[in-house]
């Protein structure tokens, strides 16, 4: 006795109504068949905050990249008579006509206590320009060229005289210009923790992963050394370890060695992420339905494990990079980290140490808000990230 | 047909943790034939989901052995096998699992899911035959070949367990261990996927290990049952025998607490006393007798084991067939 | 139900909507549900019918992203009626009742206790908040009810921590507490589901015993027609966020009206019945979103007729007494199907 009768009855009316909402069928259809990724963009995507913080992390790495061709000058280009020179303002009238932007040349004078005074000379103009000459350097490390974004140019200089500057951030206090400092500075500030977390999150698979799978004996020692990697306090570790970086090493030896301090601090904690992820995975029933199956171990990692921590992983390693900027600031600043001639954010609040240096020249704090920014950003951007990391709750 | 396909034999699996150990199956043995369906009953810790994994070799058994007459006609012992041999003989034990959600690795296509153990046991099959028994098996299940491109957040449960069952049919297996396969579906969505593994089972030919705590859903799929309490099989025998006609006092107070979708034949449940006992603290003697109505002095000192009555089931009880115990039609004209 | 009987609930075309990025849900639409003094009424219904959100909407538990519209009327001991769907979200007013006056009981014994206290101290706050500020009297009082529920050795047990309970235990204790202020009306959302069939038993018996014993009205929810069969009095079955027929317990197994009903009680296996191919209904339980103004069972429905059923969704609508359905073609047995 078949008692599933008539489980179709197809009349024309139902095929009909079937097709009838196209436009839906197919948006439904499209999240159908989206893939984890597709899913995850989908979420994030409703992530405003997430969203806006990418677009900014998006300009201040580009702001990176370009930095020789942004900056007006290069990162040693001082002059004397402009140390501690305050922001310059940028001017449309000159004489009360309308000349376009332009800033007027710095005055210094000394008060009664040998501070110095900058006042603007309004004798005359010097226009704002774009694409003018400065000093050398290469574009993305090939193109050889001197043409900066724009600078001021005086049409008939002086020797005795300072050229005049624009000066959008001040000065420090050997006269270089802090904004191209800033933005060549963020060329070390904003890398080193993305490549620091790449290793970290190279050492954090293999680490992370040989521990969640075999488990067991090598399981135990992995995790009892995380352990006391965990627990040791990070910024004297830190200070130990770049202290242990010879004098006389080259800027991009330094600049390795600072980035592979800083990741092998950090990548503990994302083994364990790991290798929690990796242990609870392969008890879900569809790793027992491929073991069954008879896939090989090396694809049930590759195929269910990998792409199943995948999402999570990269949330983490999101929301470790601004502990890494932190760190690296904090390294700079105490003077134990990037050393000159490289420049990094935190070695530009170096000058901030002197509290006389703040009262009088505040805009040296301006690096502080670029630092603030990008770990804002990237707390934000990971947090977002988090949200859509499992779309399948 | 009366060909045996697998037997259990004296299959032990003890997990231990610590100074605690808890002995999930307990001297195991029966043996399921070719084409039947052997159901295995039991609450929640009874040990029938360790028992079915350790079928599959999910688990390694503490002791025992699991003995698998395979199409080639050699018997082989699942739990002591080599490697070469183990990867041939799983393509012919499959498994379905309880949850729709877990089972499915929601970040692959229905087509790779279905094809999964296909791509692992041949490295060598062409692209197109592989389409051709995926979308084959699909229809088998009753999954529009349409669907085979979605991910599985697009199906619901009932459909999800249909991609479970197709991927444990690609390989075409003779054995199919169910391990509680519809009790995560709705009482509509159940019975749909009921009828389809009744079919596959009589179109191809296949056998099945039924584990489910639902007797309802057993008694109606089932050639024989399996009744387990801690660890052990108190009863086994034919499924209409086993439900008109116990012969443990376990299997008549299980039978009595069903709850019949009748509200003129009041459920009449034996209570049990007490709880079930900790797994990892055995009661002396017969498991049962904390909580058995019938227990008598003989049952607290002295084990039981299995033993075969006349009608041809086996009972691990002391007073096996002496009992007056009531099976599920003598509730009926009351 | 006899015409003298006093409604204690009475539930006024509910609806619920929930706001979500893909569009809105509407799990519950124009739900009424009269619930009499001292009776079992079942709420059955699949998974995502809206039975669930049905109860909270009752108790104003709900997350505030459901929206909620309709009335919810309860009389109270003293004949006074109000309506609860318009006391304020987590009001005083709202307060005064729950757990006192209308309790709930949940599906998972365990998470429904905190690990972190004994059972005893979890099972005596409720009393201290709604009977007395006594905490001998609430003890007292606790370890009473307790016996009432079946937990042997109370006074033990009221010392220890849910851990060392088992889930029937823990799911008696759930009843305790919410049996403690002797509430008139009982909701138990699906209390045995998590529990194995001896248990579930145990745990039926204990709920009608109470209810012949106290008075009280229980509102049963649940997906297994079994139990229903066992407990209830009357019932209500829900599909798709409305209730598609409701009629007395031997009514609704002895002659089911609507198609979706008939189905449901065709696909479960009776034991000692045949073996032959169990009945299903076809397709599964489509989203409650963007429903077309028609039988909501339209596309599973064996019985339908493009003429009236792709017309107006049906409304509840008396086929005999006391005997409601939803449908236009009202069915009129089982026997047709197998």
């Amino acid at each position: 006795m078949n008692t599933e009768i008539s489980i179709e009855m197809p009349t024309p009316h139902s095929n009909k109504e079937q097709q009838e909402p196209k436009g839906k069928q197919t948006e439904q259809e499209k999240y159908f068949m989206a893939s984890q990724w597709q899913l995850i963009r989908r979420k994030l995507m409703h992530h405003k905050l997430a969203i806006i913080s990418f677009v900014i992390l998006g300009v201040l790495y580009f702001g990176a990249v370009f930095a020789p061709f942004l900056a007006p000058k290069g990162l040693e280009e001082y002059s004397g008579s402009y140390s501690d020179a305050p922001p310059t303002k940028i001017h449309l009238y000159h004489k009360g006509k309308w000349i376009g932007p332009f800033v007027y040349r710095y005055k210094v004078d000394r008060d009664a206590f040998e501070n110095k005074i900058f006042t603007e000379d309004r004798k005359s103009s010097y226009a704002i320009r774009f694409f003018t000459h400065g000093k050398k350097y290469k574009l993305l490390g090939m193109i050889q060229t001197n043409i900066h974004l724009f600078g001021v140019e005086d049409p008939n200089p002086k020797a005795d005289e300072d050229p005049p500057q624009i000066l959008l951030f001040g000065a420090d206090s050997l006269g270089r210009d802090l904004f191209s400092r800033t933005l060549l500075g963020s060329q070390v500030s904003l890398t080193v923790p993305l490549l620091g977390t790449a290793i970290s999150f190279v050492l954090a698979i293999i680490i992370g992963g040989i521990s969640g799978y075999y488990g067991g004996i090598i399981d135990t020692i992995i995790q009892r050394i995380i352990e006391v990697l965990s627990s040791f306090p990070t910024i004297p570790l830190w200070m130990a370890l770049s202290a242990a970086i010879p004098a006389g090493v080259p800027v991009t030896t330094v600049y390795i060695l600072i980035t592979i301090i800083m990741s092998l601090l950090s990548w503990p904690g994302m083994a364990r992420t790991v290798r929690g992820k990796f242990l609870s995975l392969k008890k879900t029933d569809y790793v027992m339905a491929a073991r069954l199956a008879g896939v090989s171990n090396a694809n049930i990692i590759r195929k269910h494990l990998v792409p199943g921590f995948m999402s999570y992983l990269i949330v983490n390693l999101t929301l470790g990079i601004p502990n890494m900027i932190l760190g690296e600031t904090s390294m700079s600043f105490l003077g134990l980290g990037m050393r000159a001639p490289a420049t990094s954010w935190g070695v530009l609040l170096q000058e901030c140490q002197n509290i006389g240096n703040i009262a009088n020249c505040p805009w040296k704090l301006i690096p502080l808000i670029y630092v603030g920014v990008t770990v804002l950003a990237f707390n934000f951007l990971g947090d977002g990230l988090r949200d859509a990391a499992d779309p399948y709750k | 047909m009366d060909e045996t396909i697998l037997e259990i034999k004296d299959l032990n699996m003890v997990f231990s943790s610590g100074k605690s150990k808890v002995h999930a199956v307990d001297n195991v043995s029966f043996r399921i034939k070719q084409g039947e369906t052997v159901g295995i009953v039991g609450e929640s810790g009874c040990g029938k989901t360790t028992l079915g994994r350790c079928i599959v070799l999910a688990y390694k058994a503490t002791s025992g052995q699991v003995l698998y007459h395979a199409a080639d006609g050699k018997k082989y012992n699942i739990q002591a096998i080599s490697k070469q041999k183990l990867r041939s003989i799983r393509k012919e034990i499959q498994m379905i699992f309880q949850d729709p959600y877990s089972s499915l690795d929601p970040r692959m296509t229905v087509f790779d899911i279905i094809s999964e153990p296909l791509r692992a046991n041949y490295k060598k099959i062409p692209k197109n035959e592989m389409e051709y028994r995926v979308q084959d098996v699909a229809k088998k299940v009753g999954l529009n070949p349409s669907y085979l491109k979605r991910y599985p957040h697009a199906f619901s449960g009932g459909q999800r367990q249909r991609i479970g069952i197709a991927r444990a049919l690609i390989l075409y297996p003779r054995v199919i261990i169910c391990d509680e396969p519809v009790s995560a579906l709705d009482v509509s969505v159940q019975s749909q996927v009921i009828n389809l593994l009744m079919d596959l089972q009589k179109n191809m030919n296949l056998t099945y290990l039924f584990i489910s705590h639902d007797l309802s859903v057993v008694e109606h799929i089932s050639d024989q049952v399996g009744v387990m309490y801690l660890g052990q099989i108190v009863e086994y025998a034919s499924t209409d025998l086993l439900f008109h006609n116990p012969c443990h006092p376990y299997t008549e107070a299980l039978l009595s607490a069903i709850p019949l979708a009748d509200p003129d034949t009041p459920m009449d449940h034996i209570p049990l006393k007490g709880e079930i006992p900790n797994p990892s603290n055995l009661p002396s003697g017969c498991f049962f007798h904390t909580r058995c109505p019938y227990c008598q002095e003989r049952c607290i000192r002295e084990r039981t084991s299995l033993i075969r009555l006349d009608d041809g089931r086996l009972v691990s009880c002391h007073f096996a067939g002496k009992l007056p115990l009531h099976g599920i039609q003598a509730k009926v004209p009351r | 139900m006899t015409s003298n009987a006093k409604t204690v609930l009475d539930i006024k075309n509910l609806n619920i909507d929930i706001h979500l990025e893909e569009g809105v849900l509407t799990p519950v639409r124009g739900v009424n549900l009269e619930l009499q003094e001292n009776e079992t009424l079942g709420l059955v219904g699949e998974s995502g019918c809206g039975k669930s959100l049905t109860c909270k909407a009752i108790l104003g538990i709900n997350s505030q992203n459901c929206k909620t519209t309709g009335q919810i009327f309860y009389t109270g001991k003293n004949g006074e009626r109000k309506d609860l769907q318009r006391m304020p979200y987590g009001g005083k007013a709202i307060r005064a009742i729950r757990g006192k006056e209308i309790s709930m009981i949940f599906q998972e014994p365990m998470s429904a206790f905190s690990p972190l206290f004994t059972v005893g101290h979890q099972l005596q706050e409720i009393v201290l908040l709604h009977v007395t500020k006594d905490k001998r009297a609430a003890k007292d009082l606790i370890i009473k009810s307790m016996n009432r529920v079946g937990i042997a050795n109370p006074e033990k047990r009221y010392q220890q921590y849910p851990h060392e309970f088992s889930g029937g235990m823990l799911q008696r204790a759930l009843i305790c507490m919410g049996l403690a202020c002797s509430p008139r009306i009982l909701i138990a959302d699906e209390p045995t589901t998590a529990l194995d069939v001896t248990i579930q038993a145990q745990i039926l018996d204990l709920l009608s015993e109470l209810q012949r014993t106290s008075g009280m009205s229980i509102l049963y929810i649940t997906h297994d027609l079994g139990t229903v069969a066992q407990l209830c009095d009357r019932v209500a079955v829900m599909y798709l966020g409305k209730i598609v027929e409701t009629a007395s317990v031997q009514e609704i197994f002895h002659n089911p009206i609507h198609p979706y009903t008939i189905g449901l009680m065709g696909s479960i296996h009776k034991i000692g019945g045949t073996k032959d191919r169990l009945f299903s209904i076809k397709g599964s339980v489509p989203l409650a979103m963007n429903l077309k103004n028609r039988c909501s069972f339209y596309d599973r429905c064996i019985y339908r007729k493009t003429n009236p059923c792709n017309g107006p969704e049906p409304g509840l609508t008396p086929v005999t007494e006391n005997h409601y359905a939803a449908c236009y073609l009202p069915q009129t047995s089982l026997k047709e199907v197998n």
